[in-house]
């Protein structure tokens, strides 16, 4: 149950709002378990094929709802955060309307802090996607094993072109977003210092670098290679500053500051 | 291919169903279903169930991704009936769809049952052409001449003039897209039976067809099944220009909105929801779902900011970006990889197929009874070391960067004993590679021509 419980841990940590709205892992286990041990008349192979479909589907539609809401709700901000950028910028900069050297300063650092939350809810999205559909992946195989049956291959075919899976303009924003910020940031006497400060730093409550850290871990996690190794499985998951990942201590989601 | 046979075994058992005067079948397989996944799935009703068998018979393989899912629709829209909306558009409106997984809708099963039989006849699902046995169903289904079909207009404003909240809801499920809409589709037909969402009430069926919808080239949603609209920057663009043209987001209309940007295929449900959506990211600048608990965990950021000694606010949120850049690359390597262990799979499956079919047209009698001993040992033995082969090479390749391709051509170059692997995965049992091996050995003929 190691995904199990690597997606429950996810799940925990994940902005609140969004923990419904994940594979329901567990049980879908738990039906292919009963599928395969139950082997009574009424519920024969078919029907238990057929329920698992239509559990798959409708979590499916659970993920593309989900997503292409947020989705759009990225599009939409995403305009926003550039509006607002060039309104600040026109207004309080150096060539703006009542530029104020002070507002700029605060509302830029506001924007800025925005746009990286902002950045890091869209990675945090397409992390979703990909955990479900490993999820999916991963119950497919479950199923297949147990009962023999060759659901897997046609199924995730199709789950491959859902909307959900298609994160074709989520990363695009996402490489817009970096730009834009990179735009917006100060230009700065950058990465050595910050090298040279990487004490073990603490993340405390559910913010979104909480999330992002931790969904890294996952994935690692994830990928460490399992006993069912095959040759459909992923390798094992490798990144630079992978030990700077991991000298972030995760505190409980439980605030104590 | 093994598929085959499976599809056809529910085919026959899915056509057992819809002969038997429905009910009694049903009646006696729902009631296992639910006890079954009662724990867990209470809110969906078993004859949908019964829905998912239709589909499985009609559905070859995956061939068009939503259907499925507008199966699940469909039965929604019969067990959990919360109003419908149909439009004589495309895109029809499905509270269910999100209503369907909360509680209050859980259906009045054993009274839907009996309008099962008739809905079970008119296939919903399965708009597409590529499926003719359901078109000729459908077209036969009585929608045309369904004289409730002209009511659709009036208890449709009636719907529309609902909550807000469920339009928001209907419209998330209208499908759609934009600009190269190609009308290609069915329309998604409920009786209006009810007009006040809560109630769970159930519809007279024997006119309900549900049809799938759509499809929009240019979005990734290859399936009619459900309507359901994905925006992009660019219809963005058009609906800010329209909005700014009709004097900014307080005093747009969703009808001129809608009007003005003259988009194919957009309906009104989905400019209300998208014009909903531009007013409170404008008056809530950065609101999202989860931005109350941002708020709140902004604050704990900042403080947790100020802890990482030394470290200004915009060093941390360089490393904030730093880690997100890093996560958004692994999952498009991840994502990549997993495409393309996807793709392989595929190719193998054709080539089984293909085998298996330049076999059966070759068979002699004695299909080679000498060989399966050797080629089987060579095989199994071959399985482990070329896995772990593959496995490490998949490894390295990835590490050194140049993974997906050279992974992709290692897979290629041993056909042979993948194909063993590939059924030992599937099924577990290693003694199953045997039969490969059958297979397996008239692959030195073809292997060349794989190998092209």
């Amino acid at each position: 149950m190691k995904f199990g419980k690597r997606l429950k841990q996810q799940i925990e940590e994940t902005l609140p709002a969004w923990r419904d709205k994940f594979l329901s892992y567990k049980e879908l286990k738990k039906l292919v378990r009963l599928i395969s041990s139950a082997e009574s008349p009424e519920f024969g192979k078919a029907d238990a094929g057929a329920e698992f479909m239509y559990l798959l589907n409708n979590e499916i539609d659970k993920f593309n709802a989900f997503f292409m809401e947020q989705e759009e709700d990225f599009i939409i901000r995403h305009k926003e955060l550039q509006q607002r950028i060039k309104r600040v910028i026109d207004t309080w900069g150096p060539g703006g309307t009542k530029p104020s050297e002070a507002e700029y300063k605060d509302e830029m650092a506001k924007v800025r802090k925005d746009m990286v939350d902002f950045h890091g809810e869209m990675v945090l999205l397409v992390n979703y996607s990909n955990i479900n559909y490993t999820g999916l992946a991963k119950i497919l195989k479950k199923y297949d094993k147990r009962t023999g049956g060759l659901l897997r291959l046609p199924f995730i075919q199709k789950v491959l072109q859902q909307p959900f899976f298609v994160t074709d303009l989520v990363s695009k924003l996402v490489k817009e977003c970096e730009n834009t910020i990179d735009q917006v940031f100060p230009v700065e006497v950058e990465a050595e210092i910050v090298k040279e400060q990487r004490e073990a730093i603490t993340v405390a409550g559910k913010g979104i670098f909480r999330n992002t850290v931790a969904a890294l871990l996952s994935m690692q996690e994830i990928r460490r290679g399992s006993s069912t190794y095959g040759h459909f499985s992923l390798p094992p998951l490798d990144f630079p500053d992978s030990d700077l990942i991991h000298s972030f201590q995760l505190n409980s989601p439980i605030t104590t500051v | 291919m093994e598929a085959r046979p499976a599809l056809s075994i529910q085919r026959s058992g899915a056509s057992q169903l819809s002969n038997h005067g429905v009910s009694g079948g049903l009646s006696s397989s729902l009631p296992v279903l639910s006890t079954h996944l009662e724990e867990t799935y209470q809110k969906f009703s078993d004859t949908q169930e019964v829905h998912a068998e239709k589909e499985m018979m009609t559905r070859p393989l995956a061939h068009t991704t939503r259907l499925p899912t507008n199966n699940g629709v469909v039965g929604h829209i019969f067990s959990s009936s919360s109003g419908f909306s149909s439009d004589i558009h495309y895109s029809s409106a499905l509270p269910n769809e999100k209503h369907s997984r909360n509680p209050p809708f859980i259906s009045q099963s054993p009274t839907n049952i009996a309008a099962l039989p008739l809905s079970q006849s008119s296939n919903s699902l399965l708009p597409q052409s590529t499926i003719p046995i359901h078109c000729n169903k459908e077209n036969s289904g009585s929608w045309c001449t369904d004289p409730d079909f002209l009511d659709f207009p009036e208890w449709a404003d009636q719907l529309i003039t609902g909550d807000d909240a469920l339009a928001s809801n209907w419209n998330e499920l209208l499908v759609d897209n934009v600009t190269d809409m190609e009308p290609k589709t069915t329309y998604q037909v409920a009786k209006p039976c009810t007009t006040v969402p809560a109630q769970n009430q159930q519809l007279p069926s024997p006119s309900v067809e549900s049809h799938s919808v759509v499809n929009p080239s240019s979005s990734a949603n290859n399936a009619p099944a459900k309507p359901r609209m994905r925006w992009t920057p660019e219809l963005h663009e058009a609906f800010v220009e329209a909005v700014n043209q009709l004097g900014g987001s307080e005093r747009a209309t969703p009808k001129g909105v809608l009007k003005l940007m003259k988009v194919e295929g957009l309906t009104i449900y989905h400019v209300k929801s998208h014009l909903q959506k531009y007013r409170t990211a404008r008056y809530r600048p950065e609101p999202s779902e989860g931005s109350s608990e941002k708020k709140l965990t902004s604050m704990e950021e900042i403080s947790s900011l100020d802890l990482k000694t030394g470290m200004g606010i915009t060093e941390a949120l360089r490393l904030q970006m730093e880690v997100q850049k890093r996560l958004h690359e692994q999952l498009e390597i991840q994502r990549n990889l997993q495409l393309r262990i996807e793709e392989q799979g595929r190719y193998l499956q054709m080539m089984f197929e293909k085998q298996k079919a330049g076999l059966d047209k070759l068979k002699v009698p004695s299909s080679n009874p000498e060989n399966p001993p050797a080629p089987s040992d060579a095989t199994n033995d071959n399985e482990s070391p070329t896995k772990s082969q593959l496995e490490s090479s998949q490894r390295d390749h990835v590490n050194s960067g140049t993974g997906t391709v050279n992974a992709k051509s290692m897979l290629e170059r041993s056909p042979q004993e993948i194909c063993g692997e590939h059924k030992a995965p599937e099924t577990g049992d290693l003694e199953k590679a045997e039969t490969c091996v059958s297979e397996s050995s008239s692959q030195p003929s073809k292997r060349p021509r794989i190998e092209e």
